[in-house]
């Protein structure tokens, strides 16, 4: 069994480390926590629901599924349309709420700020789409029998895959692209960035971009494996602030490490505790992190 | 003290007798405890008129003893602090010696242990479910005091227990909710189905509202059981459901009777529940039901769908009953006439004025009666608790069907083989 809860902690953290890896950077380069970064996660599913249902009413092609996978190529696509749509969103909230308070109003006012942000967008996906769970597909997917007894479902093997993907474009991104190398420097000192002639407010949009677009994924991935609740995000919320301080503010690695540690935590834990305290295990990780290390694994002291 | 203000009580109530046009010089309170306002308010609305109406019955029957039974109804907006003070208020004040309610097994059990057993007065709930109230009568803490009307969470786990060993399933996992309902339950049938010859692989709990519960659900697939029993609610049922089946586990599922529900059919899908087996509460297929339903529908303007209602009836009734079967209508004497108006050996009597004016003539007669009320014929254990029809069901396709229908009598017979 045991191999069994790895596997399950394993996958269970991609989807965490997939929508760390936003909330880590927005803590970082706009310097504020972003509560609402979770609900970010429940509107990429959603529209993506949206536009899976669009893209399959061109049917034939459309239809099939891909191998063993429960979903086609309309999944796929609608779930590049919801990055769109995600990152939409996310520069919305950024142009006329955070940027606007940032300038003026102090670093809780932000965090209340995306608390607020935070209820309006999940309830509007309630309003929208009502509070009853809704599946991509209504097909149920049976588990696959790997070596050493362990089940895992097609659908969620793509997940892995898709997220170690994401991961190495982001490295990759991050390190070889002209903006990758200046949004690091922004990280460090947005002044210092500036005065080097780096556009500051284009790179935080790109933030933002990188960061809904790995929410929307998540999310996405969610869904795929588990199911659409308007509580989707918010359910998600403890283990992505516990996976984004664990890794360290800012850093790719880190988010990535950070959800894997919570997804298996979470999973190995219900060898040693009951079940019930399951959803306390995150807590119990950020209590330790701040003891041991505040800064997180990958984040830097600060001077 | 108590006598002087009682008396005061009489004597106001006796000033209001002598403008009033009324058949009987004299009253006799009855004291209801119920949440007219409040979160329950609109069910304890409905509820506490429906005691009216019983009592309306009793009185055009003659009342008790010649006199007119006076319902005093008090508010416990659903709140313990509030139905306390209320149901102190008319012991107290009003001097009544019964009480019907209250609504929440949270309200009812503060007035039984803080109110009527003290002051030993009747209590007779229509709609508090939980199983604190066996415990506390099985301790010996409620002198007796304690009745109700309303089936009891305790079938529920024999039902559970009934349906998995009667399928042949011999190694049960059990997933239940992480709540006082849930725990409780299974608790319960870990010890039934132990007796029924089963035996349980792995219990797990879970907490409502998580994202997923794969953990769970390998945790209870270890041990490789045959069936799963799942106490949960539609939503997370669906999660659970889906989840337990697509890792591998059996479709032989026994759910508890919150996920006899089309969202939860829906979300699974019909086509991998069916071998999905449930129970619920049924209503008993008797002319008294009818004639209750009949009757209320002329008073009413409307069928009696609504919970408590057929029940808090039969509460009133055996109250009154007992009352008329009483010497002294004192606390005490209600609590020990209460079985002797519902002995199995007594003469059949029905609800309704007519029902009633024959029960008084037959007590007058001396002889014992058996009161078949709106929710069939009401027989109470020792510990106060009556049980109630049950029917089992499981899916056809889409449909809903219902497999098979255990009367009261046949439930109370299982319960009784599962305590001992």
């Amino acid at each position: 069994m045991f191999l069994q809860h790895l596997a399950d902690g394993i996958l269970s953290g991609a989807i965490v480390s997939l929508g760390a890896i936003g909330l880590s950077f927005t803590m970082k380069m706009l310097r504020f926590a972003n509560f609402s970064h979770s609900e970010l996660l429940t509107w990429g599913a959603y529209a993506a629901l949206v536009f899976l249902s669009f893209f399959s009413t061109f049917g034939g092609f459309f239809d099939q599924t891909i191998g063993p996978f429960s979903f086609g190529l309309p999944l796929l696509f609608a779930m590049a349309c919801a990055c769109i749509t995600t990152s939409l969103i996310a520069m919305f909230l950024h142009l006329y709420v955070f940027d606007r308070l940032s300038r003026s109003a102090g670093h809780m006012t932000m965090v209340f700020a995306s608390f607020g942000v935070a209820l309006v967008l999940r309830h509007l996906v309630t309003l929208i789409w009502g509070s009853d769970p809704i599946y991509y597909s209504n097909e149920l997917q049976f588990a696959i029998l790997l070596p050493g007894g362990v089940r895992v479902m097609p659908d969620q093997v793509f997940l892995f895959g898709l997220t170690i993907f994401t991961v190495i474009f982001l490295h990759l991104f991050m390190t070889r692209t002209r903006t990758g190398i200046a949004m690091r420097g922004v990280a460090e000192s947005p002044s210092l960035a500036q005065v080097s002639g780096v556009n500051v407010n284009a790179i935080i949009l790109w933030v933002w971009i990188i960061g809904a677009s790995g929410a929307a994924m998540g999310g996405v991935l969610y869904g795929m494996t588990i199911q659409l609740r308007p509580e989707l995000g918010f359910s998600l919320i403890l283990p992505l602030f516990a996976a984004a301080i664990l890794g360290g503010a800012g850093s790719l690695y880190g988010a990535v490490l950070g959800g894997l540690i919570v997804g298996l935590s979470e999973n190995l834990s219900v060898m040693i505790i009951p079940t019930t305290y399951k959803p306390a295990v995150p807590f119990l990780l950020i209590l330790l992190i701040l003891f041991i290390r505040p800064d997180g694994i990958f984040g830097e002291r600060k001077r | 003290m108590l006598k002087k203000l009682s008396l005061a009580a009489l004597s106001v109530a006796a000033m209001s007798l002598g403008t009033g046009a009324l058949a009987s010089d004299c009253t006799i309170k009855l004291g209801a405890v119920l949440p007219v306002s409040g979160p329950m308010g609109q069910v304890g609305e409905r509820i506490a008129n429906t005691g009216q109406f019983a009592v309306d019955q009793f009185n055009e029957a003659g009342g008790v003893k010649g006199c007119k039974v006076e319902y005093v109804l008090r508010d416990t907006q659903g709140q313990s602090t509030v139905g306390v003070d209320a149901a102190k208020s008319l012991v107290d004040l009003e001097g009544v010696q019964a009480l019907i309610g209250a609504v929440s097994s949270g309200v009812s059990l503060p007035i039984l242990t803080s109110v009527a057993v003290p002051s030993k007065i009747t209590q007779v709930s229509c709609c508090s479910s939980s199983e604190s109230f066996t415990a506390l009568a099985e301790e010996g803490k409620t002198d007796g005091f304690w009745f109700r009307t309303y089936a009891t969470n305790r079938s529920q786990s024999a039902m559970g227990a009934y349906l998995t060993t009667k399928s042949g399933f011999k190694n049960t996992a059990v997933i239940y909710v992480n709540t006082d309902f849930g725990v409780g339950l299974a608790k319960r049938f870990e010890q039934d189905i132990a007796k029924l010859g089963g035996s349980i692989s792995t219990m797990v709990a879970y907490n409502e509202s998580q994202q997923s519960y794969r953990a769970e659900v390998t945790k209870a697939l270890q041990g490789n059981p045959d069936s799963l029993f799942l106490v949960a609610f539609p939503v997370d049922g669906a999660t659970i459901t889906r989840e337990w089946l697509a890792l591998g586990g059996t479709d032989n599922l026994i759910v508890n009777n919150s996920l006899r529900s089309d969202d939860y059919f829906q979300a699974v899908g019909s086509k991998y529940l069916q071998n999905l087996q449930g129970y619920d509460s049924a209503q008993p297929r008797l002319p008294s039901v009818a004639s209750f339903n009949e009757m209320f529908e002329a008073r009413f303007d409307g069928p009696p769908n609504g919970p408590g209602l057929h029940s808090v009836y039969d509460a009133v009734s055996v109250v009154l009953l007992a009352m008329e079967a009483s010497g002294d209508i004192t606390g005490t004497n209600i609590r020990d006439n209460i079985r002797a108006v519902t002995s199995p050996d007594g003469v059949e009597v029905v609800v309704g004025p007519e029902g009633f004016k024959k029960a008084k003539e037959l007590l007058a007669a001396g002889k014992t009666i058996r009161y078949v009320g709106a929710t069939g014929a009401l027989s109470f254990d020792k510990n106060g608790d009556v049980q109630a029809p049950k029917m089992t069901w499981k899916l056809d396709g889409d449909k809903n069907v219902e497999t098979g229908y255990m009367s009261t009598a046949e439930v109370a017979e299982l319960i009784e083989k599962l305590d001992n």
